[in-house]
Order: C-alpha cells, then structure tokens, then sequence
C-alpha cells in the first residue's frame, strides 16, 4: 500500500528524475513542474504529468510558492518533494504545502529554520554539547570588530552570511587590510541571495577536512546517523568530488562524529534527512559548521555504501511511518565515490558553459551509478545550476573505487559543452588524491593545466523551440494551445549573429573596452564615469550561476561609456565601459 | 595459397591507399601551418568543415598534382596541389565548395589548381548547386608563367556563366591580390574577416611608389574597408568562424538555382500578426529621421533579417528576411543616413541587390520613404544620372513579385524609382503618413506660386498658406490612390499581415521578358 497516490517534485534536472524513481518503486505517481526554459528537459519527460511554472529564471518559476502549490492542487499530490536548492530549505514554504493540507517531505519548519540561521545554530548547538569552531555568535556589524576578532583569535577569518550555503556570502580574511572588501562582499551576497545581510565570524581552519554526516529521524524519535562524506575537494567552497568513508576517518572517529550528528539533530527536534556539515583538523577535532535540511547532491554515496535508498526513508518519514532501521541495523560496505559533473570550463575559471548537448553516451557497468538530468540533444541553460549529471561508483576499496570511476569517466560521452569529465580524470590520477590527502590547491592546479588541453565545444545542435498559439476544437470546446515547434535550423545562426552585432558595431572599441565574459546580472557597480581605475581594479561585479564575478579593468584609465547600473542582464561580450587612456580618442559607442 | 596471396596484396594496397591519404592530408608545409595558426587563421579543411554540416563534405581530386617541369619545381609535388575541392551540404542541401591552401605554395594558383576549381564550379552549374569559394592565396604562381593566367580566365569565365544561374559566394579569409580579386567580385556576395583578409589590385608598396602615398594593407583593403567604403565586401565579420556562420545563414534565404524556389519554412511567427508599435513608429516631425531597419524587423518573421552591405551607401537597406515563411529581398530608403536620399552607392548597392533577387526568384519588398536624389557636384560629375539609371532598370527589368510600401516621401523621380506601380509592381501600399508627390511642399510652392509670392504683401505668410494648402492637397497617399498608384493605404499596425498576404499571392507569378541577347543596363 503505497503511502501516497501522487508526490510532487518541486525541482529540475536529476535530483527530480532521483525522487522519480523512487516514487515509483513505491508505486506513487510522480508530478513533475518545470520553467519555459525547461519545456524541452529530461525530467519533464520521465515526469508521470507535468506543470509549467512559469519563465526561465528561477524567482519567476521554480521559487514561485502560489504555482508550486497551484500545480499541486491542479495534480492531486499529496505531497510535495522539494529535492535540493530552490524552495528546500524554505521554512516559509515548507509551512505553507502542510497549511495547504499537503505532507512536507522535509524537516519541520521549525528545524529548518533553527538550522537557516547560523547564529542560531551555533547558540543551539553550543547548548547541545556540539563543538563549534571559535567565533562571534552575534552577527558582525563593523570593520573594527572583524579586526578585533582576528587579532584575538588569529588570520585568517571567515566572514559568512548568515543565511548562507554551498559558498554563497563565504569570504575569507587573512589580514586586517581585507577586512572591509570582504565584509562588504559577504553582506552583498547575503542579501542578494537570501535577503538577509547578517554576517558572522569565525575563525578560519587550515586545510581541514571537509566531513559530513548524514542522518535520518522519524516523527518517533528514532534519530540515526549512516557515517560520514568526505567532500574536502572543493573548488571556492563548491563541492567538486565525494567520497565514503573518509580516508581520515577511523571507526572510532566514525562513532564519536555519528554521535555528534544524532546530538545536532536531536537538538532541533529534526526528521526526515539531514546533513551536519562539519571540519576535521589534523589532530582529529571536529566541529560544527551547519546542518543541511534536505536531502544532499552526494547523498548517492551513502546510499551506495549502505544499501539504503534515502529518498524511500524521506518519503516514508513524512507519510508518519517509522524508520526502515535501527542503528545497530546500519551496514557499511566498500567505498564509494561521485564525481559532480558540471557544464564548466575548468580552463575558464571554472565559467559555466551553457550548451546544447550533441552527443552524450553515460557508462554503465559493475558498480557504476550515474544520476543525470540530461541526455542528447538536452540544452544546458545559464539560468540554473551547472550540474548536468553525477557519476557515482562502488568498489569493495578507496583504490579499485578509484580505478572504477577513472574506468566509467572514460566512457563517458558528452559533446557540444564542456565539462568536468577531463578534469575529474586529472584529479583521480593525481597522487596526491591517490593518497588521501586534503590536496588543498590541487584544483586550481589542474585546471591550469587543463587550459592547454582544453578542447573546444562543438557545433551547437539547434533544439530550441518557438511557441505557436492554434485554437483547437475538443468536444465542442474551444481551447488555445501552445505548440512548441522547433525552430528552423538558420535560427541559431541569427541569434548568434545579433549577439555579435552588439560589439561588431564597436569594433573600435574592442581595444579599450571592458567586456563582460558571461552571461549574468550585474550586482554591484564599484565605480563611476570619469574615475581613474589601475589595472585589475574592480569595475563591476556580475552575478551568474549564482556565483559573483568580479569584472576588472584590462589597464590603467579613465572609465569612460560606463553602461551598466545593478540589477540590469548582461550578455556575454558586452561592453561593460571603456577604459580610455590619454592620447586616444574616445571611443564611440552607439547609445543602442 | 594463392587466395592468401591475394589477400595480402589487397592488404598492401589498402596500406598504400591510407599512407596517400595521409599525405594529402597533411600536404601543407608545417611552418606554413604553424603561421598560418598564429595568424589565427584556420586552415582549408578546418573551414570547409565548420562552413559544411558535420562529416558531409566529400572530397574530389585529392590526388591531383602540378606538372610544371620548370624551376625544379617537380621535386615538391604534393598530393591535391594548392586547394581543397568537393561537395558537402548546408542544412541539409548540397554545395559545391573550393578552399584555397595557403599553406601549400602559399595558396599560388597553378595549372592543376585552377582546374580543380572548374572541375566544381562546372559540376555545380550541371546540378545546379551553389558553388562557395573560400579564397587564401598568394596570387598566380610565378613558376607556371601564362598557363597561371590561363587558370584564372577559366575561373573567371565560369563565374560568369554560373552567374544568374547558381548561387556563387565567396568567402576571403586571406590574401586576395591582383587578378585573383576578379573571381571573387564577380560572385553575388563576398565575405571578408576583420583584420586577416584583404584585396587590392595593388599593394601598398606600389602604391607608395607610384602615388606616394602611405596605407596599411588593413586600410588599403582589409574587410572593413571593402565593408564601409568600397562596397567590394557584402559582409565583414570579426572572426573567420563568424564569417562561415555568416555564409550559412546566407544560403539559407537562397535557392539553389535560378529555376528553383528560395527555401520555405513554416513560420512560427503568425503572419497575421499585427503591430500596434507601428502605428507611432513615423516622427511627428516630416524632417525627423528614424531608422528604417527598425520598421522591417518590426515586420519580418521574428525580426529575423540579415542585411547586406550594411555598412556600405547606409541611406538604403537592403538584405534578406521571410514574410510568412517565404524568402524575400527587403530594399528600404532609410531617412537615418543621408536624409534617405538616392545618391550614386545606395542606387548601385540597391540595384545589383534587386537584380540577384530577380535572377534567383527572391520576392523584392520595398520600404520607401525618399525625399529624392541626393543634390551636389560630386554626385552629378560622378555620374548620379547613370548610376542612379542602374535602380531605376533593375527594378523595371525585374519580374519577380514586387511590392512596395510608402512610409512617409515619394518624391519626384525616386518615387518612380522605388518600386513603383508604373515599373510594373504587383502590390504597391501606403501608410497614411505617406506623401506622393513631385517634391516637399515647401519647394513646390516655391516653384508654383513663385510669382505670386513675390507680389505679395507678406510673402512668409502667404508661403505658410500655400504650403498648408499644397500639403492638404498633396502630401497624402490619396491623391496616388485615386488613380491606382497606390493600391490601398493601410494602417501600419497592419503591415505584416498585409505584406505577408501580397508576397503569398504574387508568388505565383509568371512575367516572359522579349527574346533578347540581354538588355544594356548603363554600367
């Protein structure tokens, strides 16, 4: 007797077609919903039925609360999964599915919010007996006492924004000069991506592990905890490779960190599955750093080595059904491992490289799991997280896991966009990953060299598609239908054609100009017309994939035809301003 | 035993055939191929490949060599010479294609060369296919002497037999110098790379010799250049891939013939579909400019238009676009440059233009609005009555469909000029904003009323009258519509449908022109 006749999914890509699949091993039908730039995506065709949301960008789709709802009544679900990102942690919303009549596959709302908030969490945790890392529990308002706190606990800080995650509103500050600029940027963050400007400080660990534990709690008070994941190789705070167990985590350490983990959730009155994130140091201490209230990309790998689905226990959990397992039940076998790959160019910065995918062919084989949202012919937007697919893999040890995955990247096929496969293999075939170590650097070190080797993406295929509104007649009933066509095969051409018409015109400005190198939103502005700026000077900062780019001037000038002002689109190749130097004539810019 | 043998000696010669491959391959001298990356230029096969769609060009002639027996020249005779020729498709439809090696012999044109790309250019006009060259060479070989010349004539002379009948675009990726600049213009479009293309007669140093004066190579004939100045170029892209879209792009408004029609495509954009912008779109002001451009994108299916020359005789516009799916050729006056007027590069821009569109059954929409020809010394000595005649006979000459629209002037001989109902256009309509008259009101009444006006009391304010009078009575469409010039005047808002509804009906059209040689346009 399934729990639910119908779930719905309040997400994209593959974390929806995760919670599908699940759902249909339990016989429940799955609702999916999607933005119009998702219309032509994978998860809207594996979806049982499908809901649009509404346009491409995020605010105006997938973090619209009244259309996830809506299109909840509209299906008959009864209950609503929200996966990862997006409306996950949103205790605001999480209350207003369970107001609606609806079950909440989540923590209660109180948990989440409890966890949302930093300083609270640390108060909590403190209380709870869980070690957190030394720091300001109030939030931090000036310059002065980011200063006072370094000198007092030592360089380098982190500053973070309270509400923040996943590297969002993180800055760290290693002398008293940097203080101000980060402060000022990890506020901005804060309150651009969560509207919440609150920062606090801490101090800063040297190459610690980054290890986390997963745990499930029913509404019963069962609280257990499935070991832990070890996601130290990072790239700006974004996690890039995971692994189970930790190469540094002994059973002993296992047990004490387990434990910690079941304490943090209990503390909070936690259920469903959650993460507590935390930092190991070389002598062995872990502290706290945040609990993520919903379901992880790298969950795979737990479920992998335990043989437990998380997504069953989720759903199950918020159905009032008791936990599958105890404690003492929980089996660790083997080791497993998942590569994220992104649409990014390691070679750019790690830039994300929207595309239509040409080719695509996953691996497959003994111990090879990949979860992906893509397949040929899938467009990579820029409006949403460059995560395309994750390659997960299970040997009986770290080594042969390693060679597994070091096989199945070999097989993977994906042409038109680039993406992670290459540098995960230079990464797994590193010595320095071979051996266990925290390999702090190692990535950027990798992606250096992965510039000379960078191959460029192929054509793009066009499978972009145009509305066409027909009336049609059904029962004697008059519906307008949108008809989604493909476009005609030149399309591409024109579009590309009128984004390069842009600077085409200003040829002569190509010299002096500063040109924004992605697609994205300008955030801040940090100077004026007629100001003189030195080379790498920040001119503007622009956000894209929710990340901030700083945009900085080529050489020393004078800012002159400055064209942007915040909260306004940019597009890749856009002249930002020019920077002028004396002697030239100003460039001439078309006011179009 | 014996099979075994055979066997093997097939093996060999598959070995055989491979290594020959391979050399063709890889024909080109490696610091030839090393500059000619640093120069960011991409080599000949790598172009065909990006121009053609993915894995469908098929090679010819790779084993053609040179037979010049002079200046030792028989000890370096690499497989396929100096050029890469075959076929391959764009979207989906077939094209004849060259692609000229300048890292053999420096791209030089030999004997062998020359015939390889007649081989294709007489293999396209017998199928009846597009021919696109790309163009990187050095020139002539000086080693072959005349037979070199030869080669050229025979390209040249194919060029024109081909002209009318086939699509021929030429893209310029390098070097282009000399006679070798004859084949490409005498293609309907050329295509040149900023910065790493150029074409002269002359090179800057002989131009420095005999006229003293300084140029770069860039100046002297680079894209933007032949873009902006000389008309030579159609299109200057940024960079050699932006070139090769560009091409793609092109041939997607083109037919593949003379006798077949342009490629249709169902619109996605409803021809019926209406534009209230339009209706505020023509100033207040008759003297206040605004930018014609705006008014066909504002019209055409998803504003999609690709214009030609675009930075060349800006006071008209001319390119491709599609009206309900269809393919047609936009020409429009545009009041942003030169006030509109005619003057003698717009009247040959637009003229060659209106005769490739008729050659090739490509619709012609017009877009008026001309205050006339463009007055001064330096159009009458240079010619405006014979170049402006150009216009003024590629559209008389032409019968495919043809439909004009008055926006706001149509004045004087250009009114007769653009496309109008007694040239024998096929639909001819008008905004309300339009004036069809001899000239403007303020120089008419001057004419007119000339005498009276300098008897009068207050000459300013009887001027005022009469040209308020002059107005009322003739800057309006009504006056042209009385008689049938004008075959309806529309709101704009309605122009969409209404053009898209005429290229619909006129497509079926059928004109035969009298038996003739050919007609004498005044070149």
């Amino acid at each position: 007797m399934a729990p639910f006749d119908k779930v719905l999914v309040a997400n994209r890509g593959e974390i929806a077609i995760r919670v599908f699949r699940t759902l249909r091993e339990l016989g429940i039908g799955a609702v999916g919903v999607y933005s119009e730039a998702d219309r032509g995506s994978l998860h809207v065709v594996l979806a049982d039925e499908a809901y649009l949301l509404g346009p491409g960008p995020p605010g105006e789709s997938y973090l619209q609360q009244e259309r996830v709802l809506d299109a909840a009544r509209r299906s008959g679900a009864q209950a609503i999964h929200p996966g990862y990102g997006f409306l996950a942690e949103n205790a605001a919303f999480a209350r207003a599915v369970v107001d609606a009549g609806l079950a909440w596959i989540g923590p209660p709302p109180e948990a989440i919010e409890a966890m949302g908030s930093k300083v609270t969490a640390r108060r909590l945790m403190q209380e709870a007996g869980v070690p957190v890392i030394p720091g300001t529990t109030e939030p931090v308002e000036s310059v002065a006492e980011v200063v006072a706190l370094g000198e007092e606990h030592g360089w380098p800080l982190a500053i973070k924004a309270s509400a923040g995650g996943g590297g969002k509103g993180l800055k760290v500050v290693r002398s008293a000069g940097e203080a101000e600029r980060a402060l000022a940027s990890a506020r901005r963050e804060g309150e651009a991506y969560f509207a919440d400007a609150t920062v606090y400080v801490e101090r800063f660990l040297e190459d610690p592990r980054h290890v986390e534990v997963q745990v499930l709690a029913d509404a019963h008070g069962a609280v257990v905890h499935l070991g832990e994941r070890d996601c130290t190789i990072q790239r700006r705070h974004q996690k890039l490779v995971e692994e189970t167990p930790s190469p540094a985590v002994t059973p002993e350490v296992r047990e004490r960190i387990g434990a910690v983990a079941v304490d943090a959730a209990r503390a909070v009155g936690y259920s469903g599955a959650g993460t507590i994130e935390g930092l190991l140091d070389r002598e062995g201490n872990y502290f706290f750093l945040e609990m993520n209230t919903r379901i992880q990309v790298e969950h795979t790998i737990t479920e992998l080595v335990t043989g437990i689905d998380l997504v069953r226990e989720q759903v199950l959990v918020a159905a009032g059904q008791p936990l599958s397992f105890r404690q003492e039940d929980a089996r660790f076998s083997g080791h497993a491992i998942e590569c994220r790959i992104n649409a990014e160019n390691p070679a750019n910065g790690f830039l994300p490289a929207p595309g239509t995918i040409t080719a695509y062919r996953e691996p497959a084989g003994p111990g090879v799991r990949v979860d992906s949202g893509v397949t040929e012919g899938s467009e990579v937007v820029g409006l949403y997280d460059p995560l395309v697919a994750k390659l997960v893999v299970w040997d009986t040890d770290r080594e042969r896991a390693r060679r597994r995955m070091l096989r199945a990247l070999e097989e993977y096929v994906i042409e038109g966009v680039t993406t992670l496969v290459g540098f995960h293999r230079a990464l797994l075939e590193h010595p320095c990953f071979i051996a266990g170590a925290t390999c702090f650097g190692l990535v950027e070190t990798i992606a250096e060299q992965a510039g000379a080797a960078a191959a460029p993406a192929g054509p793009r295929a066009p499978t972009r598609v145009r509305e066409q509104v027909v009336g049609v007649e059904l029962d004697g009933r008059r519906f307008e239908v949108t008809l989604l066509r493909p476009e005609p095969p030149y399309a591409e051409l024109a579009r590309r054609r009128r984004e390069r018409a842009g600077d085409g015109r200003h040829h002569a400005a190509a010299r002096e100009a500063v040109v924004s190198p992605m697609q994205g939103t300008v955030l801040a502005v940090e100077v004026a017309e007629g100001d003189e700026v030195r080379e790498g000077q920040v001119i503007c900062v622009v956000e894209a994939m929710k990340m901030e780019n700083e945009i900085t001037a080529h050489r020393h000038g004078l800012v002159t035809a400055l064209s942007v002002a915040p909260g306004e689109p940019v597009t890749t190749g856009q002249v930002i301003c020019v920077v002028a130097q004396e002697g030239e004539a100003a460039a001439e810019l078309d006011p179009k | 035993m014996a099979k075994a043998e055979d066997g093997r000696s097939t093996h060999t010669k598959l070995e055989e055939l491979e290594r020959l491959r391979e050399e063709a391959l890889h024909a080109g001298d490696e610091r030839a191929v090393a500059r000619q990356r640093e120069r960011g230029k991409l080599l000949a096969r790598e172009r065909l490949e990006k121009l053609l769609d993915p894995g469908s060009f098929i090679e010819l002639d790779r084993y053609v060599r040179h037979r010049n027996p002079h200046f030792g020249m028989m000890e370096r005779r690499p497989w396929g010479d100096a050029v890469v020729t075959g076929y391959g498709t764009v979207f989906g439809r077939k094209v004849f294609v060259f692609s000229q090696d300048f890292t053999v012999f420096g791209g030089t044109l030999s004997e062998a060369f020359a015939e390889k790309i007649c081989k294709v250019m007489d293999l396209a006009l017998k199928y009846g296919c597009p021919v696109i060259g790309i163009n990187d060479s050095g020139g002539a070989r000086i080693q072959e002497g005349v037979v070199s010349l030869g080669g050229y004539a025979e390209i040249f002379w194919r060029n024109v037999q081909a002209s009318g009948v086939v699509p021929q675009i030429s893209l310029v990726m390098g070097p282009c110098a000399g006679g070798a600049v004859y084949s490409p213009v005498m293609t309907d479009f050329v295509l040149m790379v900023k910065e790493t293309s150029y074409m002269f007669i002359t090179g800057p140093e002989v131009v420095k010799t005999v006229t003293g004066e300084d140029v770069t190579f860039e100046e002297l004939g680079g894209a933007l250049t032949h873009a902006s100045k000389s008309g030579v170029a159609h299109f200057a892209a940024d960079d050699e891939e932006a070139c090769l879209e560009d091409a793609r792009y092109l041939l997607s408004f083109l037919p593949q013939n003379n006798v077949d029609a342009p490629p249709y495509f169902e619109p996605s954009d409803p021809p019926d579909r209406e534009d209230p912008e339009l209706d505020s779109l023509i100033p207040g002001e008759p003297t206040k400019p605004y930018d014609m451009r705006v008014v066909v994108e504002r019209v055409v299916d998803d504003g999609e238009f690709l214009e030609v020359h675009q930075l060349w005789a800006e006071n008209i516009v001319c390119g491709f676009a599609r009206l309900g799916g269809h393919p047609v050729g936009i020409v429009g006056n545009n009041p942003k440059a030169l006030a509109g007027t005619l003057d003698i590069d717009s009247s040959v821009k637009a003229a060659r233009f209106v005769r490739f569109c008729d050659a090739f059954n490509i619709p012609l929409v017009t877009f008026v609005d001309v205050p006339g020809f463009l007055p001064g010394t330096s159009q009458e000595w240079g010619g405006i009555i014979r170049h402006g005649a150009k216009l003024l006979y590629a559209y008389s000459e032409a019968t495919v469909p043809k439909i004009a629209l008055i926006t706001r002037k149509a004045y004087g001989g250009a009114y007769d000029v653009m496309s109008s109902k007694h040239i024998r256009a096929d639909f001819n309509f008008a905004w309300p904003t339009a004036e069809v008259a001899v000239m403007g009101p303020e120089g008419a009444v001057n004419i007119v009323f000339r005498k009276e006006l300098e008897e009068a009391n207050d000459p300013e304010a009887r001027r005022a009258e009469l040209i308020a009078d002059y107005r009322a009575q003739f800057a309006n469409p009504y006056t042209a519509a009385e008689r049938g010039y004008v075959d309806d005047v529309i709101e704009p808002r309605r122009t969409r449908p209404v053009l898209c509804d005429a290229v619909k009906t006129a497509l079926t059209k059928r004109e035969k022109r009298p038996p003739r040689k050919h007609g004498n346009i005044p070149l």
